[in-house]
C-alpha cells in the first residue's frame, strides 16, 4: 500500500500542479477559449457532455482492445515465422517495417474502403499502428534465447514445437510485454484516426467539438483518449508484472 | 600410448575395500580430432589441432588447461553439438549418429559454465525437463526428478525458483538436472568456475560421491589444477589454442576423498606434476611435450 | 467549413504560442485566409487579386490558408485580417467568444446539398429520408447535420464520417453524402456516376455560405479599408461571373487535382446561388438582418449557441 502510495503520489502532484500553472497562465494571459480552454472549463466541459464522451470512450475501448488483440496474436505468429529462419527474416522483415512507417493518416481513408465504414475499418487501423512493435519485441525477444539453453534442448532431442513452448516463447514474455506497453499507447491513436474516417468513438467527437468550435470538448475528448492510453499501459505493466513476476521473483522476497 | 586401464590399487582407502562401483559408463575413443572456425575478427581460428583421448567406462578424466584452449570444443564435439572438421570420434566402440538427437540414443548429459536454468520453472521443473523432453511421462518425470533432486541434497528446496536460490544451489539444479536422465557419459564445462571456494569444493566432494555411486564416465574441464588433481582419476593437461595433449597423468589418490586430502603430501605432490605440465603447454609451440 | 481535424489541431497549437507573441504581417498588407483549396467558390477573390482590384483601391492582399485552417482562431489570434467562413459558423464563434463580424456573403443560397444516385429513384430530401436508408457520409458536428436530424428521422440511415473522397460513394449505390453541389456532383458526373443532388437550403436551413470575415475591431478601427476591401471583392465577382475563364486557369495552376473542365463546370453551377434578386437590389455579397436573425434562431433551436444571439451584430453592411 505504502509502495503503491509511492508511486502515484510523484505524478499525482505534478499532474495538479501542472493544471493550477495552465490554469492561471492561460487567466493572467487572456488567451481566448477558442484557441486554449482552461482546465477547469475542460473539466466542465467532459462534465457537462458526459453523456457523448462515456458511450464514445466505451466505443474507442472496444476497438482499441479488439485491435491490440489481433496485434498480439499476429504479431507474434508473425514473429514466431521470422524467427523460423535468418533467411525468413531477411525475406520478410522489410515488409514488417511498413507497418511502422505508414503514415496512418494517409492510409485511413483506404480502409474505409477496403473494410467499410464502422468499427472494422477502426479496429484495423488500431492494428496497424500496434503490431509492429509486437513483432520487433516478440522477435528480438525469441532470438535472444540464451545459446546454451538452445543447445540443451538439442542434446535433449527437443522438437521444434517443444522447443517453442517450452522455452523461446516463455523466454521471448519479457521483450514481448516490453513492445506491448508501446503498442497499447500506439493502438489509442490509430483508433482515433481510424475513427476519423470510420466514425464513431472519441474521433468523432473530436470533430464535431472541432467544427462547432468547442475547444473545451476537444481537449475533455482528447483527455478520455489519453486517460485510455494511460489506462491500457498500466494494465499491461501489471499484467506484465504478474506473469514475470517469475522472472523477478527475488523482490517477492521481504 | 594413453593409459587404458583403470587405476586399482589407490592406496589405504582404495578400492578394494570399496564396493565397485556398476561399470556403465560409456567408452570413448577420439583420435586425430580437429576443429577451427571461422571468424570475422581474426580469421580462421584452429580450436583443436589433432587431438587423441580415450577413456574406459566408468573413467573420471579431467582436461586441464588455459581459458579459451579449445577445451569447450571438445566437450561440444563429444556431446554430438558440434562436429569435428577431421577426425574420429568413437563412443562405445561406435560413432554417433549425426545429428542432434544423441541423448535419445546415448545418455549424454552436459553440464555448462553457469547453471543456465529456465527461470519461470521451479527445482523440480527444471530438473525434470531432460526426461520432458526425451518424452517419459509426466508420472516418471516427477518421481525421478525428485529423487536427482534429493540426490543433490536439495529436496526441501523443489518448489523453489532459480532466482531465489544461491549460486551454489543453482549449479546444483543444474547437476541434478544432467544426472536425472542416469547418463552413462557426464561432460562438465568448468561448471563451478564461478562459485566461492567453500561452494565449490563442497560441489566437487558431492561430484566425486555421485560419479563413485553411478559409474559413469565423467569428463571434467577445469583450469584449476587442485580441483582437477582432487576429482579425476586422470588428468590430462592440454597446450594453449589449438589444444595439444601436453601431459596425460593418471593421479595416485585414494577413491574415497575428502577435504583432508588437500592438505596430503600426496595430494600437493600431483597438483605440482600437473602444475608443471601446465606451465610448459603455456610455453609457445608446446606441443611435444606429452610425447 | 472542410478539412482534416489534425491539420486544424496542429495549426491550433501553432496559434496558442504565436497569439502569446503578437506577431502580424508586415504593416500595409493585409492576408485573406481561404478555408479550401482555390475553387470556383472562391472565383471572385481570385479575380480581384489577378486584375488588379485590390490595388486599385489601395489594398496589398496576400490569399492565404487552405483546407483545415482554423480560419476563426487566426482571426481571433490577430494572424489575419479577414477570412472565409460559413454564416452558420461566424454565429458559434461569436457565441464562444470571438468578437467576428460578416462583410461580405458570397453565397445567397447555400451550396451544401446531400447528394444520392439517380437511381434510387428519390427527388426530394423527404423522399430520400423517408424511404429504404442506407450509408450517409457528413462532417461530424455539421450545423446542418443537425437540421437534418431535427427535422427528419434518420434512422434508417448509418452516418459516417465524410473524407473528401467521393470513391466509396461511386462504389455503392445506396450511399448518399454531403457535397458542395460546385464540386463533387461535377466530379461524380465525370467519373460515370449519375448523382442527383437536393439543397438543404430547400429544407429551411440556409446560412450564406463563403462569407468574408474580419474582427468587430478591424470594423470599427478601419472602416474604410474595410470597405475598400468589400468593393474590390464585389468588382472581383462581377468580372468572375461574367468571364470565369482567365481566373480559373490561374486556379487550376494552384489546385491542378481539380481539372480545368470542373473548374469551368463549377463556375457556372453556382451562378444561380451568387446572384439573386436580392443581390440584384442590394449588390453582390449584401446580407440582409432578417436571413441572420432566422439563422440564429435556428441554431439556438439546434443547441449550438449557449447565448442568444444578436442578428444586428453579426455582419456590417458596406
Amino acid at each position: 500500500m505504502r509502495r503503491l502510495a509511492a508511486r502515484v503520489a510523484p505524478p499525482t502532484a505534478t499532474f495538479l500542479a501542472g493544471t493550477l500553472l495552465a490554469e492561471l497562465l492561460i487567466r493572467a494571459l487572456g488567451v481566448s477559449p477558442l484557441l486554449l480552454p482552461t482546465p477547469s472549463a475542460v473539466a466542465r466541459a467532459a462534465w457537462s457532455y458526459r453523456e457523448t464522451l462515456l458511450p464514445a470512450l466505451a466505443s474507442t475501448t472496444g476497438a482499441v482492445l479488439v485491435g491490440l488483440a489481433a496485434s498480439v496474436a499476429l504479431g507474434v505468429l508473425a514473429a514466431i515465422a521470422l524467427a523460423a529462419s535468418r533467411w525468413v527474416e531477411r525475406a520478410f522483415y522489410p515488409y514488417a517495417i511498413f507497418f511502422q512507417i505508414v503514415p496512418i493518416v494517409a492510409v485511413a481513408p483506404l480502409l474505409v474502403i477496403w473494410f467499410g465504414y464502422g468499427w472494422r475499418a477502426v479496429v484495423a487501423a488500431a492494428f496497424i499502428v500496434s503490431v509492429f512493435p509486437v513483432i520487433a519485441n516478440a522477435l528480438a525477444g525469441l532470438r535472444s534465447v540464451d545459446p546454451a539453453l538452445l543447445d540443451l534442448f538439442r542434446l535433449y532431442g527437443a522438437g521444434r514445437l517443444a522447443r517453442l513452448v517450452k522455452l523461446e516463447l516463455p523466454w521471448a514474455l519479457p521483450s514481448l510485454f516490453t513492445g506491448l506497453r508501446v503498442a497499447a499507447g500506439l493502438a489509442v491513436i490509430g483508433a482515433i484516426v481510424g475513427e476519423f474516417v470510420g466514425g464513431g468513438g472519441l474521433g468523432v467527437v473530436v470533430l464535431g467539438a472541432m467544427r462547432q468550435q468547442r475547444t473545451d470538448l476537444v481537449f475533455a475528448a482528447i483527455l478520455h483518449a489519453s486517460g485510455l492510453g494511460l489506462v491500457l499501459f498500466a494494465a499491461v505493466d501489471v499484467i506484465g508484472r504478474i506473469v514475470l513476476r517469475r522472472w523477478h521473483w527475488r523482490e517477492e522476497i521481504p | 600410448m594413453t593409459v587404458e586401464t583403470r587405476l586399482d590399487d589407490l592406496g589405504g582407502t582404495g578400492r578394494a575395500a570399496d564396493p565397485t562401483p556398476p561399470a556403465t559408463g560409456l567408452a570413448i575413443s577420439l583420435r586425430g580430432v580437429r576443429r577451427s572456425f571461422r571468424t570475422a575478427a581474426e580469421g580462421t581460428i584452429e580450436a583443436v589441432a589433432g587431438i587423441d583421448l580415450t577413456a574406459t567406462p566408468g573413467d573420471f578424466l579431467a582436461l586441464l588447461g588455459p581459458s579459451g584452449c579449445g577445451k569447450t570444443t571438445l566437450l561440444r564435439i563429444l556431446a554430438g553439438l558440434d562436429r569435428p572438421d577431421a577426425g574420429e570420434v568413437l563412443l562405445d566402440g561406435a560413432a554417433p549418429d549425426p545429428g542432434p538427437h544423441t541423448a535419445r540414443r546415448l545418455p549424454i548429459a552436459y553440464v555448462f559454465q553457469d547453471a543456465h536454468l529456465l527461470p519461470w520453472r521451479d527445482v523440480l521443473g527444471n530438473v525434470a525437463l531432460p526426461l520432458e523432453l526425451l518424452g517419459h511421462a509426466a508420472g516418471r518425470c516427477r518421481s525421478e526428478a525428485l529423487e536427482a533432486v534429493e540426490r543433490v541434497g536439495l529436496a526441501d528446496a523443489i518448489r523453489r525458483r532459480p532466482a531465489q536460490l544461491s549460486g551454489g544451489m543453482r549449479m546444483r539444479v543444474s547437476l541434478a538436472r544432467a544426472l536425472v536422465t542416469r547418463p552413462r557419459l557426464l561432460l562438465l564445462d568448468e561448471p563451478f568456475a564461478a562459485l566461492d571456494e567453500i561452494s565449490r569444493q563442497g560441489l566437487d566432494e558431492q561430484l566425486r560421491s555421485l560419479w563413485i555411486a553411478t559409474g559413469m564416465t565423467v569428463i571434467f574441464v577445469t583450469h584449476s589444477i587442485a580441483e582437477a588433481t582432487f576429482l579425476a582419476e586422470r588428468a590430462i593437461v592440454l597446450s594453449r589454442r589449438p589444444a595439444r595433449v601436453v601431459l596425460e597423468h593418471a593421479l595416485d589418490l585414494p577413491l574415497r576423498r575428502d577435504a583432508a586430502l588437500r592438505a596430503d603430501p600426496r595430494f600437493a605432490r600431483e597438483t605440482g606434476v600437473l602444475q608443471d605440465a601446465l606451465r610448459r603447454g603455456a610455453e609457445a609451440g608446446a606441443a611435444e611435450g606429452a610425447r | 467549413m472542410r478539412g482534416s481535424p489534425i491539420v486544424g489541431l496542429a495549426v491550433l497549437l501553432c496559434l496558442v504560442t504565436a497569439a502569446c507573441s503578437r506577431g502580424g504581417p508586415p504593416a500595409g498588407r493585409v492576408a485573406l485566409a481561404l478555408n479550401w483549396k482555390p475553387e470556383p467558390e472562391f472565383g471572385g477573390l481570385f479575380e480581384a487579386q489577378r486584375t488588379g482590384a485590390f490595388r486599385r483601391q489601395g489594398l496589398d492582399v496576400e490569399i492565404t490558408g487552405g483546407p483545415g485552417a482554423p480560419i476563426v482562431q487566426m482571426l481571433a489570434a490577430g494572424q489575419m485580417a479577414y477570412g472565409i467562413a460559413a454564416a452558420d459558423e461566424v454565429l458559434v464563434a461569436r457565441d464562444r467568444g470571438a468578437d467576428i463580424v460578416a462583410v461580405y456573403a458570397t453565397y445567397q443560397t447555400n451550396p451544401q446539398g446531400i447528394m444520392v444516385h439517380a437511381s434510387r429513384g428519390v427527388n426530394s430530401l423527404d423522399e430520400l429520408f423517408a424511404g429504404e436508408g442506407g450509408t450517409l457520409a457528413v462532417e461530424p458536428g455539421l450545423a446542418y447535420v443537425k437540421w437534418l436530424r431535427k427535422r427528419y428521422d434518420l434512422s434508417r440511415f448509418q452516418i459516417v464520417p465524410y473524407g473528401f473522397s467521393i470513391a466509396p460513394f461511386l462504389a455503392e449505390p445506396r450511399m448518399a453524402q454531403q457535397v458542395f453541389v460546385t464540386a463533387e456532383p461535377i466530379a461524380a458526373r465525370r467519373q460515370g456516376a449519375e448523382p442527383k443532388v437536393f439543397l438543404i437550403a430547400d429544407s429551411g436551413f440556409d446560412p450564406y455560405a463563403a462569407v468574408v470575415i474580419t474582427t468587430t475591431q478591424r470594423v470599427r478601427e478601419r472602416p474604410d479599408e474595410v470597405s475598400r476591401f468589400v468593393t474590390a471583392l464585389r468588382e472581383g465577382w462581377r468580372g468572375y461571373l461574367e468571364d470565369p475563364g482567365p481566373t480559373n486557369r490561374e486556379m487550376h495552376a494552384r489546385n491542378p487535382e481539380m481539372d480545368a473542365e470542373t473548374f469551368a463546370l463549377g463556375a457556372v453551377a453556382q451562378q444561380p446561388l451568387i446572384e439573386d434578386e436580392f443581390t440584384r437590389a442590394h449588390g453582390l455579397g449584401a446580407m440582409s438582418l432578417e436571413r441572420w436573425r432566422v439563422l440564429g434562431e435556428q441554431l439556438q433551436e439546434l443547441e449550438l449557441l449557449d447565448q442568444e444571439p444578436v442578428a444586428a451584430d453579426c455582419f456590417a453592411a458596406f
